[in-house]
């Protein structure tokens, strides 16, 4: 069924993009002046009439099949009511409709023909011709990739545009090789008019070709995102093929426009010859695009690379965390070698320029040693790598993840790594402190495969068998939590200002029956004080809250409680005098409370401020900074509404 | 006819078919959309209506059902915390007047309650009932 839909696709989009190719030429080359031009003419319109007709044929087969995959069962390709439904409803659908009613008006227009003598006649009909393929043409971009995982329109214009240009470039180039082919079969010289045409679509194929590519770099980097993304996926894979099938066609282009001025000039030789060579390059070229807008088309039928999970295919990948620990200028000066080489290169270099000028020794010179700097400086940069590196987690950071990978890291991995105490052990033998710089670079993806697989090497055992999936990610929501509580940066009683980096986990808060509310959910509302209180300490505290309350309220601050430990009376505990009106967690606790004590060790009164943003920017621990107050409190909220430029929302997964 | 004029006509009929079609049907829809949920909004009014009369409630009133979890209990109020009241408030914590009828003695801050609210809107009406959830 999807091959059936990829070759009905291809078909439809090839068919329309030769037909607004093929307009555009006609109306690039304007009236037919000669009986050759004529003659030209009348063939590709009756190329045209075909390729409306198969446009039409193909466009049916697609609707069936998308129908059939929709249904889920292929036989609904058949049934008219599934079909019926499936262009009513479905946003394909609708733009299916849109774009087979033009191409009807189209092939009406067609086959109907008419008188075009009268030059007004000619352009109107070639005008609107061409006026309706494009739209058949580029409604297209409404119902890709780009128009479904964005609501902006101008990941969707950016299509459209792409699409036009394809159509300009790609789908011209058919008629224009027959054009070429024609002309020098009859003379020693081309038709002059056929000279022009060819000289005016060279002109328009390069800024087409420059669009092309600019719209191209565009669309890459929304669906495709990165370097893992391109050589990691199997959209990825087919941009490159893509790519890779894109330069002959353009160095036959370049060859074509290179020989162009031998067409027109007096004193060329064969210029009839020339033609038939140019005529058979496009034509070659014309082969190959045909091969791109299939690549295109399965392009559309794969998970775009940005939202697919990568595999890695290299052992190694370049990294530039390493320079946050050493400083660019301490590792020059760790490097007394490669700085005498790029010494020595400048010297070189100064030497050369001044006693002979030579571009080619000043580029050789500057390669070498561009080159040599690379391969010697871009050592330290190069970092082990695996599959998974780049690998996005399928679980999201929360509590309930940190809280779970903790109690399987105490279980499975604390005898070597080192508890979670304070003053926690050294790691055993060879196992690596999972505290230290190098393992906070490594990226989740990389932590996932060595937990899965080991390291064999160092007495590490896989984990494949013992854990499942979901748990061997909880163990990385949670070293990526602890890995945290090392930084250097630390997170205390006063807000620093653009300085928000401590994601806080995002939480369930539960009270009662009622129904549940994520933490994420006041992202871009709300302030929020989570208060981990215990009882009896807390009680002054708690009795301040709730008087203070409507006043946090109008600050935009909302106050989640959580007691220890998950209790349905933990309400009533908090008594009704004053009545305590903010939410008080009464299911999940325990998870939370691990989660967040990561963040403020001990088991006494806490507060943690999270912004609007969901960044942790304030903790107070009443075994620390003492117990907070409501005017500090207060203060602290003020502070962060001064707050010019906000952080951008965290990631809801860990990287 | 000649082809220029039979073009300009195509763009037009083209243009005015995608007009009249908004017009028409495109505009319909949002205002059959709209009367679709006004006249679900006056049957769910309509059996509030039926169900308050059924309680003894007096013309035009209605009965609303919510749940909730009580915060703190007065002597006549209850300050609930409440998940949407359809057709009256969305989710939040509301002080309700309370009836005789509503024996609210035996509620507790931190009571998980389903209760009933009696009267003719938002700033009209009274609880009249309520249960453990």
């Amino acid at each position: 069924m999807t091959t059936l839909l990829f070759g009905a696709l291809w078909v439809n989009l090839a068919q329309c993009v030769l037909l607004t190719g093929a307009f555009f030429l006609l109306l690039l080359a304007g009236p037919p002046a000669t009986d050759f031009m004529r003659q030209w003419e009348e063939r590709v319109l009756s190329w045209a009439r075909w390729l409306v007709v198969v446009a039409l044929a193909s466009g049916v087969t697609v609707l069936a099949t998308q129908t059939g995959l929709f249904e889920g069962r292929p036989e609904a390709a058949l049934e008219a009511r599934a079909i019926w439904h499936a262009m009513l409803d479905t946003r394909p659908g609708f733009i299916w409709m849109v774009r087979h009613g033009l191409l009807i008006v189209l092939a009406a227009f067609l086959f109907l023909g008419g008188d075009v003598t009268a030059r007004q006649n000619w352009i109107a009909a070639r005008g609107e011709a061409f006026l309706l393929a494009v739209l058949a043409l580029v409604f297209l971009g409404s119902s890709g990739h780009s128009a479904a995982s964005s609501e902006s329109p101008w990941p969707q214009a950016n299509d459209m545009v792409h699409l036009l240009g394809a159509g300009i470039w790609v789908g011209g180039l058919a008629p224009l090789a027959l054009l070429l082919y024609g002309a020098s079969q009859h003379a020693a010289t081309p038709d002059p008019y056929a000279v022009r045409t060819m000289q005016r679509f060279s002109r328009v194929a390069l800024v087409t070709v420059l669009i092309l590519v600019g719209s191209g770099i565009v669309s890459a980097w929304l669906l495709v995102g990165g370097v893992a993304g391109l050589v990691g996926t199997t959209h990825g894979h087919l941009l490159l093929t893509k790519l890779a099938v894109l330069v002959p066609a353009l160095l036959l282009a370049a060859a074509s426009r290179a020989v162009l001025p031998t067409l027109s000039s007096p004193t060329a030789a064969r210029p009839s010859a020339t033609a038939r060579r140019m005529a058979l390059f496009i034509a070659i070229e014309a082969g190959l695009v045909l091969v791109l807008l299939g690549l295109a088309t399965a392009m559309t039928l794969t998970t775009p690379a940005r939202h697919d999970n990568p595999v890695w295919p290299w052992s190694v990948r370049i990294s530039l965390d390493t320079f946050r620990e050493v400083p660019v200028l301490q590792r020059l000066v760790q490097r007394p070698i490669e700085l005498a080489l790029v010494g020595s290169g400048l010297a070189i270099l100064a030497i050369v320029f001044l006693v002979r000028r030579r571009p080619i020794l000043l580029f050789g010179t500057l390669f070498v040693m561009v080159a040599g700097g690379a391969a010697r400086g871009l050592q330290p940069l190069i970092i082990g790598a695996y599959p998974t590196s780049f690998a996005c987690p399928p679980l999201s950071y929360t509590a309930g993840s940190i809280a779970e990978g903790m109690a399987v890291y105490q279980e499975h991995c604390a005898s070597c790594h080192g508890t979670l105490a304070a003053d926690r052990e050294v790691p055993r033998g060879s196992a690596v402190d999972l505290l230290a710089p190098t393992t906070a670079r490594r990226s989740a993806g990389e932590l996932f495969w060595l937990i899965t697989h080991g390291r064999p090497d160092r007495g590490m055992p896989e984990f494949e068998t013992l854990l499942g999936e979901t748990q061997r990610w909880h163990v990385i929501n949670f070293l990526r939590a602890f890995g945290t509580t090392t930084d250097q940066r630390r997170v205390g009683a006063v807000v620093e200002l653009n300085d928000a980096w401590l994601i806080a986990p995002d939480l369930t808060v539960s009270v009662g029956p009622l129904t549940p509310t994520p933490l994420s959910d006041y992202r871009g509302k709300r302030m929020v004080l989570l208060v981990l209180y215990v009882l009896p300490g807390s009680r002054a505290r708690m009795t301040e809250l709730a008087r203070q309350y409507g006043t946090l309220s109008i600050l935009g601050v909302e106050v989640v409680a959580v007691p220890p430990r998950s209790a349905p009376e933990a309400i009533a505990e908090l008594g009704q005098s004053p009545p305590v009106l903010f939410p008080v967690v009464t299911d999940g606790n325990e998870d939370i409370a691990a989660a967040y004590r990561l963040f403020v060790p001990g088991a006494a009164h806490a507060e943690l401020l999270i912004d609007r943003q969901g960044y942790i920017r304030a903790i107070w621990g009443s075994d620390q900074t003492g117990m907070p107050e409501a005017d500090a409190v207060q203060a602290q909220v003020e502070r962060l509404d001064e707050e010019r430029s906000p952080p951008p929302l965290p990631d809801d997964h860990v990287h | 006819m000649r082809i220029w004029q039979v073009a300009i006509l195509v763009n037009l009929a083209l243009a005015v078919g995608l007009g009249f079609g908004y017009g028409t049907w495109g505009r319909r829809l949002t205002t059959l959309d709209g009367a679709v949920k006004t006249s679900q909004a006056q049957v769910e009014q309509l059996r509030r209506e039926r169900e308050a009369c059924f309680a003894g409630g007096r013309f035009g009133e209605q009965l609303w059902e919510g749940r909730g979890i009580v915060r703190a209990v007065y002597p006549k109020l209850l300050l609930i915390t409440h998940e949407e009241i359809l057709g009256l408030l969305p989710a939040r914590t509301t002080g309700f007047r309370l009836a005789d009828s509503a024996n609210h003695g035996r509620a507790h801050a931190g009571d998980p309650i389903r209760f009933w609210l009696q009267g003719t809107g938002y700033d009209n009406n009274m609880l009249v009932r309520m249960e453990a959830w």
